[in-house]
């Protein structure tokens, strides 16, 4: 118990007294998972629309594959992307392994499913009434597909907090892909908030851990607030 | 303006139109009314180019809309719908009615007053920047009925408008429809399972059953002359006597449980009919008064039920077959009626309108 | 607004980071003369969580205007980032499987740069009373006591291809014993961690048991668990830290010449003396032993300790 509350303490140091390590994880985190974020709505947010709206064989079919892919372990995701990138796979000349971009895309591919799924679900949410009074307005294919996406606004920004959060939060695939370097300039390391969490944990320092999940954590809850007030303006 | 033949609609090897034909003239309110499930909403789908049929032709303004599939979008843009559940979509009053209009291109400056006039014809001004999914039901449908005359449809298509609202909605919807109507000369073609409603608005009515019109007629028509036994059962008429057509010209009556009834315009002898007979068209008098004057139907029997409705009450009688009438309360008191009471059913011949039994 | 809000963040990140990313990139074999190179090194946990690179890496930094990015994992997967050739430097502890990776022909120029021993720790308790022993005698003991049931007596291995557990499987093949019939699955108080040195060391804290360390993680620990040294001599507990550079011809975009500078870097005289010093001050005792002339005493050749890479 004391080594927790001790733990607590000093995390409130390192925050209070902006740790430039600690800093310099944090901001990485944020950016690396934002970037994949941001990469992931642009793609999984028409292609779900796509694939609502489109009508083709097998279209069930793809919808329950996505959903089994929820569940996807970021670690296979993480070998994957690992054996894409090595100097020896088919992208190995990009040199991309353990960069940040790797891990961009990594969390990319990783949260690619779950948005895409939920921004079908959304879609499906919206109410056929509505659908039909678009319809009978006159819209043409173009201004209907605009208008049920925006009425199902707020549930795809919703896919869209659940994806940064699967991003921010995994570490089988950051590490495997990333490798937890921390060199000497920001652009080049690749330890993030979790990547950290498991190096330091099983170092022994636990101040340190607790530091960076609060500051995870903290981070995480941020971004939902943002998303929340935008929901309800 | 809308001619319908032959319209057939079927879903998943169920047929839920199985031949509708008939015609909305430009400038008039047509109702379409039915029991729940008859179709109404999906011949108003398939009217406005939501649906396609499955079979028959829907032409409108002349043009057979299923042939020419690349006109449907100017087709549908003539032709404004409210639909049965009060659908907003999620931003301001003002936004939610420009929908139609920036679909078309309008720009903002011309919005802005349409909008604003649309908001007062149906009694919502000032509501405009307020957020559409907060208002009630009521405020919403008039919501969805100025989206839809904004974009000035010359045909309007309501299904069920008002099915959900409380009552002071509804009385405010209907008024706007006929000020619609008699405005502006929109075409207004809307669904009801309320036939009073449809009395109350509509010029012609069409009585949708079984997949197929059972028939089309002025209110008065379809509720004083029904075609079927099933539309008479619908339109509300409560008396209604099933028997055998015997005799012949002036002495022809009709036999039906042990009794005889004597009507006007019936089938030659041996016809199978029903007999429409309205409660107003009944008058209950107690065994001892007066006789009947000659010509009218007098039945004897004796009260089986005094049932309160309002401030009447449905009086039935057993003569041989169940008849009943409505009679105020004070009426019932005068005449001392009571279950088990002796009196006299009595009508006039001309108040019973038969159809073919079916 | 939303939309293009979202939109231009969007690219101003993306952008971004594909400059970043893109400029982690430029270290060819050409470089540019102010350019900063980038040197990728794979490495074992326990030599990376002694924090000696850590010390030594910015002195290389600044000497050789480079970035020098530390990759750590079990030895097994560093090995195995070498024959990708995902990194330029190969840093083991592990002469079995680095004969095998040079024979192999994915690494050259292996030069040997540290050494220490490994130590069998335990509770102070000692109930297997091993202290002092030889490590096969040790070994012996505690799987005497272990399998007869004493529930006291626990051994934690690391379990996971490491250079610690190819030395803890030699010590066991020394005491007479087969490791997959004799040892491993033989009963409860054998029990294997799967995990890196110090998360073991935890571990084997947590359950007052035995392990085998290496000395620099252990003192690192130190002041953090309970367990003591129990046997600290004995040749085979002998611990040889090497560094290899990838092979460039096998990957011609491998940086030779940085890889090369970092090698010559380790056995110079400035940075053996730095190396032989380093955790005296803060452990009472040096992590590492500098070769020196020793290279006899720990089987080497003198030219893997001495000579330069060309």
């Amino acid at each position: 118990m004391y080594e927790i509350i001790e733990g607590i303490i000093e995390a409130a140091r390192l925050i209070v007294t902006l740790d430039p390590d600690v800093m310099a994880i944090s901001a990485r985190s944020i950016v690396i998972s934002l970037t994949a974020t941001v990469v992931a709505t642009l793609v999984a947010v028409p292609l779900g629309a796509a694939i609502y709206f489109g009508t083709f064989p097998g279209k069930k079919s793809l919808i329950n594959l996505i959903q089994t892919l929820y569940s996807l372990p970021t670690v296979i995701v993480g070998l994957l992307i690992f054996l894409l990138l090595s100097r020896v796979g088919p992208f190995g000349f990009f040199r991309l392994l353990f960069t940040p971009t790797a891990m961009i895309i990594a969390q990319t591919v990783l949260i690619l499913p779950i948005m895409t799924g939920l921004t079908i679900s959304a879609l499906s949410g919206v109410d056929p009434v509505i659908r039909d009074t678009l319809r009978s307005l006159g819209a043409t294919r173009f201004q209907f597909l605009k208008s049920v996406m925006k009425e199902a606004r707020f549930a795809i920004l919703a896919a869209v907090a659940v994806g940064f959060g699967r991003a921010i939060s995994e570490v089988g695939a950051a590490i495997l892909v990333g490798g937890n370097i921390m060199a000497s300039s920001f652009a080049s390391s690749t330890r993030v908030l979790t990547t950290a969490i498991s190096l330091e944990t099983s170092m022994g320092n636990i101040s340190q851990s607790i530091a960076l999940g609060i500051i995870l954590l903290v981070i995480a809850l941020a971004v939902n607030l943002v998303i929340t007030t935008i929901q309800h303006r | 303006m809308i001619e319908l033949e032959g319209v057939r609609k079927e879903f998943d090897g169920k047929s839920v139109l199985s031949g509708v034909t008939g015609r909305v003239e430009r400038g008039e309110i047509f109702a379409v009314i039915g029991p729940s499930g008859s179709g109404k909403s999906t011949l108003l789908r398939l009217v406005d180019l939501l649906d396609t049929p499955t079979g028959g032709t829907i032409r409108i303004k002349g043009a057979d809309i299923r042939r020419e599939l690349g006109k449907s979008l100017s087709v549908r843009r003539m032709m404004g719908m409210v639909f049965q559940k009060p659908a907003v979509f999620n931003t301001t009053v003002a936004e939610n009615i420009a929908v139609g209009l920036r679909f078309r291109g309008a720009r903002d400056a011309a919005v802005k007053p349409k909008v604003e006039e649309a908001l007062d014809t149906v009694g919502l001004a000032g509501y405009g920047e307020r957020r559409a999914r907060t208002l009630s039901g009521g405020e919403m449908q008039r919501v969805a009925l100025a989206r839809a005359m904004v974009i000035e449809p010359e045909i309007l298509l309501m299904d069920e408008p008002t099915a959900n609202l409380d009552p002071v909605s509804v009385a405010t919807i209907e008024s706007l429809v006929l000020r619609i109507n008699r405005d502006l000369g929109t075409t207004i073609v809307f669904s009801t399972h309320d036939m009073y409603q449809g009395q109350r608005l509509a010029h012609r009515i069409g009585v949708l059953m079984n997949g197929t019109f059972a028939q089309v007629g002025t209110p008065r028509e379809v509720f004083t002359v029904p075609a079927t036994r099933e539309v008479a059962r619908f339109v509300g008429i409560e008396n209604i006597v099933d028997g055998v057509v015997v005799g012949e010209d002036g002495n022809a009556a009709v036999e039906a449980g042990g009794i005889r009834v004597r009507a006007a315009a019936l089938p030659g002898p041996g016809e199978k009919v029903s007999l429409c007979i309205r409660s107003e068209d009944l008058r209950i008098t107690p065994a001892d008064a007066a006789k009947a004057p000659p010509g009218r139907n007098a039945l004897p029997g004796i009260v089986t039920a005094i049932v309160p409705r309002g401030p009447f009450s449905r009086v039935t009688v057993d003569c041989g077959v169940a008849l009943s009438s409505v009679l105020s309360w004070k009426r019932v008191d005068d005449l001392d009626l009571r279950e088990g009471s002796r009196v006299v059913v009595s009508f006039a011949p001309e108040s019973v309108h038969a159809v073919g039994a079916d | 607004m939303l939309r293009r809000t979202l939109f231009a963040v969007a690219a101003v990140m993306v952008a971004i980071l594909l400059i970043c990313g893109c400029t982690g990139t430029t270290s060819g074999p050409t470089p540019a003369d102010n350019e900063t190179q980038q040197l990728r090194i794979a490495t074992t946990t326990s030599l990376h969580d002694t924090k000696l690179l850590d010390h030594l890496k910015p002195i290389f930094e600044e000497q050789y205007n480079a970035e020098v990015l530390i990759i750590s994992a079990g030895t097994g997967k560093a090995i195995e980032y070498g024959e990708r050739g995902d990194v330029d430097v190969l840093m083991v502890h592990d002469r079995a499987r680095e004969d095998a990776f040079l024979a192999n022909g994915y690494g050259t120029d292996r030069r040997v740069f540290a050494y220490n021993y490994f130590v069998l720790v335990g509770p102070e308790s000692d109930p297997a009373g091993v202290a002092n022993m030889t490590p096969e005698a040790a070994f012996t003991a505690i799987r005497e006591k272990g399998t007869t049931g004493d529930a006291n007596v626990t051994f934690v291995s690391r379990g996971d291809a490491s250079g610690t557990h190819s030395k803890e499987q030699a010590i066991w093949k020394a005491a007479g014993f087969n490791y997959t019939t004799d040892v491993q699955g033989s009963g409860d108080w054998y029990q294997e961690a799967g995990t890196g040195m110090g998360a073991t060391l935890s571990m084997a804290n947590e359950k007052q048991a035995y392990t085998l360390s290496d000395i620099g993680t252990y003192l690192a620990y130190k002041g953090d668990i309970d367990l003591v040294t129990l046997v600290d001599e004995g040749d085979i507990l002998l611990n040889v830290y090497c560094a290899m550079q990838i092979n460039p011809e096998k990957y011609p975009d491998t940086n030779t010449t940085l890889a090369k500078d970092w090698i010559n870097f380790l056995i110079s005289d400035e940075v053996q003396n730095e190396i032989a010093s380093f955790g005296v001050d803060q452990y009472g005792q040096p992590l590492f032993y500098a070769v020196g002339d020793d290279w006899e005493k720990i089987g080497v050749t003198e030219a893997e300790v001495k000579d330069p890479v060309q």
